[in-house]
């Protein structure tokens, strides 16, 4: 009977030992969720859209890479998350909700790489969100898909009427690497911050890309780099809880 | 006394289990393997901090390297267009044979020294020796598999459950570890035991023809095939024109500069005899006709290498005795060595009898 009694004595003392340096660091935690637009409508894979340049499309796949998350808080300081990288898929709808612990919430601004950075591009085969197994990585010219757009198109005039849309590149002149930025309004305490993204922005914003012209972006290059400028603004802030 | 006997029987069990659980930690840990750097060569660029050799590993590497079911149709593996008695080249093929009757684009080369290389591919797409074989295994024109059912494939072998432990600590079977093991076992295939080795270490000498083509290989062709890899592992443009069917622009289509265009890696030639045909695409078939291609029939264009802006004068006493020279590229220790020959093949090191050059 004693010794059970030391026995939890014991336990209890290392579980305290334990939760000590976790308490410590009082982390506060931020949940991003990700919600698909195509204008002003919810986007939903397998509905038609109207591009804001005109063209009926069906969108089937959308995916992006987010990591290098970093948090700037209310006194200006700027704080890089550990690196992690997200696959968010708007067919997996776990994919669009990112916890994050940071160390306050009280939060200025938050930024993140919209893609893949280049180190993640030359060092092998990577695991879990960044495992070539998830269809993000080209095989034969080493590189990460940093955003996927892909659907059927009235206008488009290649079998199928597909469009496929996936933006790469990571070197010098090529780099569709993205770094967005989304100030907080009025620096206020977050717990969820809502962000859209918008896929009208792939087609019409400082380029203007027709499934017509050029249904098929599949390498690094002048048009990817078109499309991620295009879409480097896609992002905007719904609400914040 | 019915409490001690409990006690007993749990005091047992649990000896029991701890001493399973320290005889499995000895068993599985994996066995170094070191990499001895020949002697005189630089040092590989592969990082292998990030995945050390080890028996278990090379191993693994080794029975995927020769695994059929990596392909779609189970027929195919790396080791169909990677032959040893080619140096790992498809033997005697310009271009080699994928799923359901469909033919490559380009002539398989021949694997060694790999630990050297910055980037694969003819057109140096691939930056990662890791990540190399991901691209044959994926072509439609090659293995035409999924990575995910290659996965898949493995997970469900109960000998591919066990060797991946035993390489890599646990169960996990993922394209990372894939990777990491075929690599372990294509780092493996150096040579560097030809006869060319052999005089440079002071253990043979060349007879004369051999030594006369050296001497004419040091004036016209170190520049590119520079020692002790045989290539600079530059990409140029040697004048082969533009092949109307497979319109393959090489480094052009991984740069997107048309200063690129019809640039590919300049090949070793280590094993030279051995792996013919030549070129890109393998339309020289013979020593004689990649000869013939740079004295005579060289298509000088825009991005032809400007050292042989004018073609390559050569005689045909100068080709006799480069033959001669190359010749003693073949490292028949390579071609024989056991460690790496077909699984269950290991004691068969006989050399193909149609041999032509």
């Amino acid at each position: 009977m004693n010794k059970a009694n030391n026995t939890i004595f014991v336990l209890a003392f290392c579980w305290i030992m334990l939760a000590i340096p976790i308490a410590g660091f009082s982390q506060k935690q931020v949940t991003l969720i990700f919600h698909h637009k195509a204008g002003n409508e919810d986007l939903v894979l397998g509905n038609s859209y109207t591009t804001a340049l005109g063209e009926k499309i069906t969108v089937q796949r959308f995916r992006y890479y987010i990591s290098n998350i970093s948090i700037t808080d209310k006194q200006g300081k700027t704080t890089l998350l550990p690196v992690e990288y997200f696959l968010v898929d708007e067919a997996d709808s776990l994919s669009k909700i990112i916890n994050l612990s940071v160390p306050d919430n009280t939060i200025g601004s938050i930024q993140f790489l919209l893609g893949v950075d280049s180190i993640r591009n030359v060092s092998g085969i990577q695991t879990g969100a960044l495992d070539p197994m998830r269809g993000m990585f080209w095989t034969w010219n080493s590189g990460y898909i940093m955003a996927k757009l892909e659907g059927i198109s009235e206008s488009s005039t290649i079998a199928g009427h597909y469009f496929t849309y996936h933006i790469g590149g990571f070197k010098g002149p090529n780099s569709t690497l993205k770094t967005i930025t989304l100030n907080i309004p009025q620096t206020t305490t977050v717990q969820e911050l809502h962000i859209n993204a918008d896929i009208n922005t792939w087609f019409k914003n400082s380029s203007e890309i027709r499934t017509s012209e050029t249904p098929v972006c599949h390498m690094p290059g002048p048009l990817a780099k078109k499309i991620a400028d295009n879409y480097s603004s896609m992002f905007s802030i719904n609400t914040i809880r | 006394m019915k409490g001690m006997k409990k006690i007993i029987v749990i005091l047992s069990i649990l000896t029991t289990a701890i001493s399973w659980v320290s005889i499995d930690t000895l068993y599985r840990k994996p066995k170094p393997v070191p990499f001895p750097v020949p002697k005189g060569w630089p040092q590989p660029v592969y990082d292998f901090s990030k995945n050390p050799l080890t028996e278990e590993g090379i191993a693994l590497g080794k029975k995927l390297f020769y695994d059929t079911r990596l392909s779609k149709d189970g027929e195919i593996s790396c080791a169909s267009c990677h032959q040893q008695f080619g140096a790992f080249n498809t033997y005697d093929h310009n271009l080699s044979h994928g799923f359901n009757n469909s033919l490559t684009t380009r002539n398989a080369p021949g694997l060694f020294n790999l630990a050297w290389q910055k980037e694969y591919m003819w057109d140096g797409g691939i930056n990662h020796l890791d990540l190399q074989p991901l691209a044959p295994i994926t072509a439609e024109n090659e293995m035409a598999e999924t990575i995910e059912n290659v996965i898949n494939k493995l997970k469900l072998d109960k000998e591919y459950q066990q060797l991946f432990k035993a390489a890599f600590g646990d169960e996990t079977i993922n394209t990372q570890r894939l990777g990491k093991a075929i690599s372990q076992f294509e780092l493996q295939l150096v040579s560097s035991n030809s006869k060319y080795d052999k005089v440079m270490r002071g253990e043979a000498a060349f007879i004369l023809p051999e030594q006369l083509g050296y001497d004419i290989f040091k004036k016209k062709c170190i520049t590119c095939h520079s020692e002790p890899m045989f290539t600079d592992y530059s990409y140029r443009n040697v004048g082969l024109p533009i092949d109307s069917y497979l319109k393959d622009f090489g480094r052009m289509k991984i740069t997107g500069d048309p200063a690129d265009s019809l640039k590919f890696k300049v090949p070793s030639l280590r094993n030279v005899a051995m792996t013919f045909p030549y070129g890109h695409d393998g339309r020289l078939f013979s020593l004689m006709s990649v000869f013939e291609h740079y004295r005579k029939n060289m298509v000088v264009s825009a991005t032809t290498d400007p050292l042989l802006k004018n073609k390559m004068a050569l005689s045909n006493y100068e080709i006799g005795q480069l033959t001669a020279f190359l010749y003693t590229l073949t490292d028949s220790s390579f071609l024989k060595d056991p460690r790496f020959a077909p699984p269950g093949n290991e004691n068969s090191g006989k050399l193909p009898a149609d041999i032509h050059r």
